[in-house]
């Protein structure tokens, strides 16, 4: 990563090292700074996420950005509002690979007020040019955090109630204008169990903390880019199902791409659905996938069906979104030296260096930290365990 | 869980204990073995009152006979609700631990006007009145009368508590107001009685430090508190402007005015009474000729509380021929009144001594000093025989009486100033007579001879060493204890120059600057970008303020401020400034910001804590000394060098940064909270400012943060609150700041803790 290199260079970092210093203090006990605090609770994340808890495999998720003044604050390069555009441009094709059948949508809000840039959908593209678009905005005035979230809110409180319905505030300034008190904001979005989580770019705001603990939602503070970047990934994630949503029978097709050849003389060109909004290209084709209901085209899946609504998907995606139900579940912590004389990593055949090594509960596969984060977030599964499957 | 501490088992009712208040017990218990008085440093939010109690409770069940009371003065009725509600819960787990019952009788006493539940009396809004009223209801001459004529009104509950309540002993338990009041209620007594007659056989009692300091209360309240008894001054940082305040008289025209009428009063009723009653009169001045032998032999044989208003010579003596009649009285407090108002006719400022007032006062209306002297004792003598109900009338009289008594008594420590209008306004007629007490150790002094140990503690007392000297005792243990933190969550900013370089101060020289003033409007406005929620700002004095705040507005500062936050100015108007308050609250929940402009030495700067977002950062504009000019502050200055040595300068910084760690102080309250604390003037870089800040201010300033730019203020304070910002739980803490018992008890702590009661 050139991050490194970069962050030292800048002209703050002499800051930085002052606080290094504080870390040194005459007594042994005030050791304990910020830093390791930080790291145990990163520790404690990943384990606390990884309890077999069911987390919800549909989510819908609304990410407010704000463009307020205080997001051409430099302190985040090359600005504020740049770098969060780059980092939810990752986020959300983060997020659509490891949600496939959820959806996504995006508000910004400047200028006391809130605006939709993108309805929820679930295509990362639309998302991805509104986000592209969206750089060359100016920021303006102050942000309301009241309208953004009651904008949010009229969308999400007509999902359907197995679904997850979340909101990620990425919130820079340190006031809001609100029209109206957003205490009673925060009831009604209580009530309808949304779940609000906030990013801050410059400090911890009181309306915050009170809005993420009374929504159920998690609210940190970012520390610099690597760290933004982290807490906003940690959304990629989807949060435990809520123990009282509902579980209901959805309908869902799997429609099969057909590729039609120009010999067939059948097949006929034919406009697919999702063009049919987009001026931009002529849309006539002749493969797509065909909804088993309706036989409108789609070009792309996941979607949901434009003429009779409903969610056509791939039997891969669904997979990919399985793993949500059945987590994996969180390695045993074990000291190094009770290991026996192999030591090295079952997943990258490393020699293991650090003092705590981390044990499959069910197959004793002994791995180290990098791996074990690699495999509880991106991999979903034990590869020692698998390995030991095919063997039998 | 239960701690032992130094041999003796302590109780204490949380689960972890912070290792200073281990600390701080060891401390107290080390002054209490000593049978001495101590001064105790401690930040507040560190659980110094628990501690307190805890120690102290154990101590009076483990060694009954050495200590037999704890009396607990605190200052406002919300901080001794506060207190009496830790304390109940200190005595239920002491009971769930023993499994016996209670025997302990602990209760808060306050005024009639907190306490009173007669329906009438109690729905008057000022003290003073339902003093008056009460007092009209429930004298005993009045009940006296109403033998004969039950006609007139009287008080049910007090009859209840005469009637009964005075034989039965409030049952053991633990008292706040309300409950007093219930227990009143329930039983028909008055609670206030109730309550100052419990008082003489409680365990605990909490109360205001003006039932033990201000002699007119304290002859009625603490007089037979038990000599076995622990006092414990908290927030005690400002004793020394108690005392002096409760020593000292003010006498405007109007005083006098009252005064005049109170007299007519008194000798119209005399030549009444004469008329139908002069038995009574005689029988008033056969005690006179007797002297106060009942007050001299309870003095002698130490039963009392000693009052400095009533010298111990004057117990030896018989009241003196000259106003022994009451009409000779009445005529001696006249040509008195006249001779004040004859002073009070000056064109320029007169500044003497007692003795020069003295001479003065016996040249011109040929007042000796003997019979000033027993001017207070012999109008209580008079008003009591008189049977003049409402008191509260007398106040005038009653307040030049004391005056006369203090003045012929001492001859030094106070000092006469007679200013013929204000100095702001030197048009305007308003003469003034200050008779100002310049010693502390006056008022106190009953005090610290009077009780075995009198702990004074607070969270600011820095530097400890000047208590003891303008108090005027010497203590056993002087310690300050700093916050032992998991993180470092107070962040003190020493702000030198503004972005251009100008040294900014608050010093009269660059006082007007405008350069000065841009770059602290500078620096507010860069702080509320940066700064969540609430920041509040201290300025010197209300004129300062003005005038900063006037010149921010035309140079459009203000303005920009109001994009960031709204913005709440305290005045000295107690109304007004409840209600900038409130709406600065409000502010600060709903996410829009504010910041409060107030005054060091304010109202919000001394009672007011701005807990976790209420505050966040707190701005210190210039250094806050008192205003030099005043007379009565030379005066004491003066004094204070003669006397004590202590050189002007030193008490004036010292008096300045006492208040400026006050206002800082506001924002910490506890090892959750957190708070940038910036000192905007350069001289608070200097050591001998810096080295009088409390210690668990002082070492969290680096030299690499002594004197910063507006710039370099910003970058550390926006680093610090995203450190800040950080998830923080209560795990992080133990072992660190929060000890259980286990971790309490290793080796390795205990050694760490006592090295931290060394540093004191």
């Amino acid at each position: 990563m050139d991050e490194e290199p970069e962050r030292a260079k800048r002209w703050e970092g002499g800051y930085e090292r002052t606080w290094e210093v504080l870390k040194e203090d005459e007594f042994g006990s005030l050791k304990a700074t910020v830093e390791e605090i930080l790291f145990q609770s990163k520790r404690k994340r990943a384990l606390e996420s990884h309890g077999q808890v069911r987390l919800g495999m549909m989510r819908h998720l609304y990410v407010v950005i704000d463009s307020s003044r205080t997001m051409e604050d430099m302190d985040l390069r090359p600005n504020r509002l740049k770098a969060t555009l780059k980092l939810m441009e990752a986020f959300v094709e983060e997020y659509f690979d490891q949600n496939p059948i959820s959806q996504v949508g995006l508000i910004t809000t400047k200028n006391k007020r809130a605006e939709k840039l993108t309805e929820l959908a679930g295509n990362p593209k639309k998302h991805l040019a509104a986000l592209k678009k969206a750089r060359d905005a100016a920021c303006v005035g102050e942000p309301s955090l009241y309208n953004s979230l009651n904008l949010a809110m009229q969308t999400l409180k007509h999902m359907p109630g197995h679904t997850s319905r979340e909101i990620v505030v990425i919130f820079s300034s340190l006031t809001t204008c609100d029209p109206a008190n957003i205490y009673e904001l925060i009831k009604t979005l209580k009530s309808l169990k949304i779940r609000v989580s906030v990013i801050g770019l410059s400090a911890e705001v009181r309306v915050c903390t009170v809005l993420t603990r009374e929504t159920g939602g998690t609210y940190h503070v970012c520390l610099d880019e690597s760290h933004f970047k982290e807490l906003l990934m940690f959304h990629v994630k989807p949060p435990p199902a809520n123990a009282q949503s509902e579980c209901s029978l959805i309908r869902m097709g799997f429609p099969q791409h057909t590729i039609a050849s120009m010999c067939d003389q059948d097949s006929k060109p034919s406009f697919s659905m999702s063009h049919l909004d987009s001026t931009s290209e002529v849309g006539l084709s002749l493969g797509g996938y065909f909804c088993p209901q309706c036989h409108a085209k789609h070009t792309e899946l996941p979607v949901e069906c434009k003429i009779c609504g409903l969610t056509l998907v791939s039997a891969p995606h669904l997979a990919r979104s399985f793993h949500h139900l059945f987590p994996l579940e969180a390695f045993r912590e074990t000291p190094l030296e009770e290991l026996p004389a192999d030591r090295f990593c079952h997943a990258c055949q490393g020699k293991l260096k650090d003092k705590i090594v981390f044990t499959c509960p069910f197959c004793s596969g002994v791995f180290c930290t990098e791996c074990d984060l690699f495999i509880h977030d991106s991999l979903h599964c034990c590869p020692s365990c698998i390995n030991s499957q095919h063997s039998n | 869980m239960k701690l032992n501490i130094e041999g003796l088992l302590v109780y204490f009712p949380y689960d972890y204990i912070y290792p200073e208040q281990y600390s701080y017990m060891l401390e107290l218990k080390r002054t209490l073995d000593a049978k001495g008085h101590g001064v105790l440093e401690m930040p507040s939010g560190t659980g110094k009152t628990i501690s307190l109690l805890s120690l102290i409770l154990a101590y009076q069940k483990a060694y009954p006979l050495e200590i037999t009371k704890l009396i607990y003065c605190s200052r406002t009725v919300p901080e001794i609700e506060k207190v009496v509600e830790e304390l109940r819960k200190l005595i239920e787990f002491h009971c769930k631990e023993t499994g016996e019952a209670n025997n302990f009788l602990a209760l808060a006493l306050s005024s009639r006007k907190n306490l009173c539940i007669h329906p009438e009396v109690s729905a008057l809004r000022i003290g003073k009145e339902v003093d008056g009223k009460c007092h009209s209801l429930t004298a005993s001459y009045i009940r006296a009368q109403r033998l004969s004529d039950p006609s007139l009104p009287s008080c049910r509950f007090y009859e209840g508590f005469d009637a009964i309540g005075r034989q039965v002993p409030l049952p053991p338990g633990v008292y706040n107001l309300d409950d007093l009041k219930e227990f009143g209620q329930k039983k028909g007594w008055c609670p206030y009685f109730l309550a100052r007659q419990a008082i003489l056989h409680a365990n605990i009692v909490v109360y205001s430090y003006h039932y033990l300091l201000d002699p007119k209360i304290a002859d009625l309240v603490s007089k037979e508190l038990t000599k076995k008894a622990v006092v414990v001054f908290d927030e005690a940082h400002n004793i020394d402007n108690v005392c002096i305040d409760s020593m000292s008289v003010n006498i405007t025209r109007r005083t006098l005015d009252r005064c005049t009428s109170n007299v007519e009063t008194l000798q119209t009723t005399i030549q009444r009474i004469k008329e139908t009653d002069a038995a009574k009169l005689k029988e008033e001045y056969r005690r006179l000729v007797e002297g106060l032998k009942e007050a001299n032999v309870a003095r002698v044989t130490d039963v009392y509380l000693g009052n400095p208003v009533l010298p111990a010579e004057v117990l030896q003596e018989a009241v003196p021929g000259s106003i022994r009649t009451a009409e000779h009285f009445v005529g001696f407090l006249k040509r008195f009144l006249e001779y004040l108002k004859s002073r009070l006719r000056v064109h320029h400022v007169v500044q003497e001594s007692a003795p020069q007032f003295l001479k003065d006062i016996f040249q011109k209306v040929c007042i000796d000093r003997k019979p000033l002297r027993f001017c207070a004792e012999r109008l209580r003598s008079l008003l009591r025989t008189l049977e003049i109900s409402d008191l509260t009338d007398f106040s005038a009289i009653t307040l030049i009486s004391n005056f006369a008594t203090l003045v012929s008594t001492y001859s030094q420590g106070f000092t006469i100033i007679i200013e013929p209008f204000e100095d702001r306004t030197p048009s305007i007629a308003n003469p003034v007579l200050h008779f100002s007490c310049m010693d502390p150790s006056i008022a106190i002094k009953p005090v610290f001879e009077r009780f075995q140990s009198v702990i004074i503690t607070s969270g600011t007392l820095s530097p400890l060493d000047i208590y003891p000297k303008i108090l005027d005792f010497r203590p056993v243990t002087v310690a300050s204890f700093t916050m032992t933190l998991a993180r470092t969550c107070l962040c003190p900013l020493i702000v030198g120059r503004g972005n251009d370089q100008v040294a900014l101060s608050s010093k009269f020289e660059t006082r007007e600057d405008f350069a000065v003033i841009r770059n602290y409007g500078n620096l507010l406005l860069e702080m509320s970008g940066v700064v969540p929620d609430g920041i509040v700002a201290f300025f010197t004095s209300y004129m300062y303020m003005e005038n900063i705040v006037a010149s921010w507005y035309e140079q459009g500062i203000l303005e920009n401020i109001q994009r960031n936050k709204l913005i709440f100015i305290e005045t000295p108007d107690a109304a007004e400034t409840s209600m900038a308050l409130e709406k600065y609250q409000e502010a600060c929940e709903n996410g829009r910001g504010a910041i409060l402009l107030s005054v060091a030495r304010g109202k919000v700067s001394e009672g007011i804590d701005f807990v976790h977002h209420f505050g966040r950062a707190v701005i210190m504009f210039g250094v806050p000394y008192v205003y030099t000019q005043s007379r009565i502050l030379k005066a004491r200055l003066e004094y204070l060098r003669d006397q004590f040595q202590i050189r002007e300068n030193d008490f004036l910084t010292f008096d300045a940064m006492r208040h400026a760690a006050q206002c800082v102080g506001r924002v910490i309250r506890g090892k959750t909270d957190y708070g940038l604390m910036i000192f905007a003037d350069k001289r608070y870089a200097r050591a001998d400012k810096r080295g009088k800040l409390p210690r668990w201010i002082q070492e969290h300033i680096s030299d690499g943060s002594l004197n910063l730019t507006v710039d370099e203020t910003v970058q550390m304070s926006k680093h610090f609150l995203r450190q800040m910002a950080q998830p923080f739980r209560q795990e992080d803490q133990l072992g660190l700041s929060l000890l259980t018992i286990e971790q309490l008890e290793s080796e390795e702590m205990l050694k760490k803790i006592s090295q931290m009661a060394h540093q004191a």
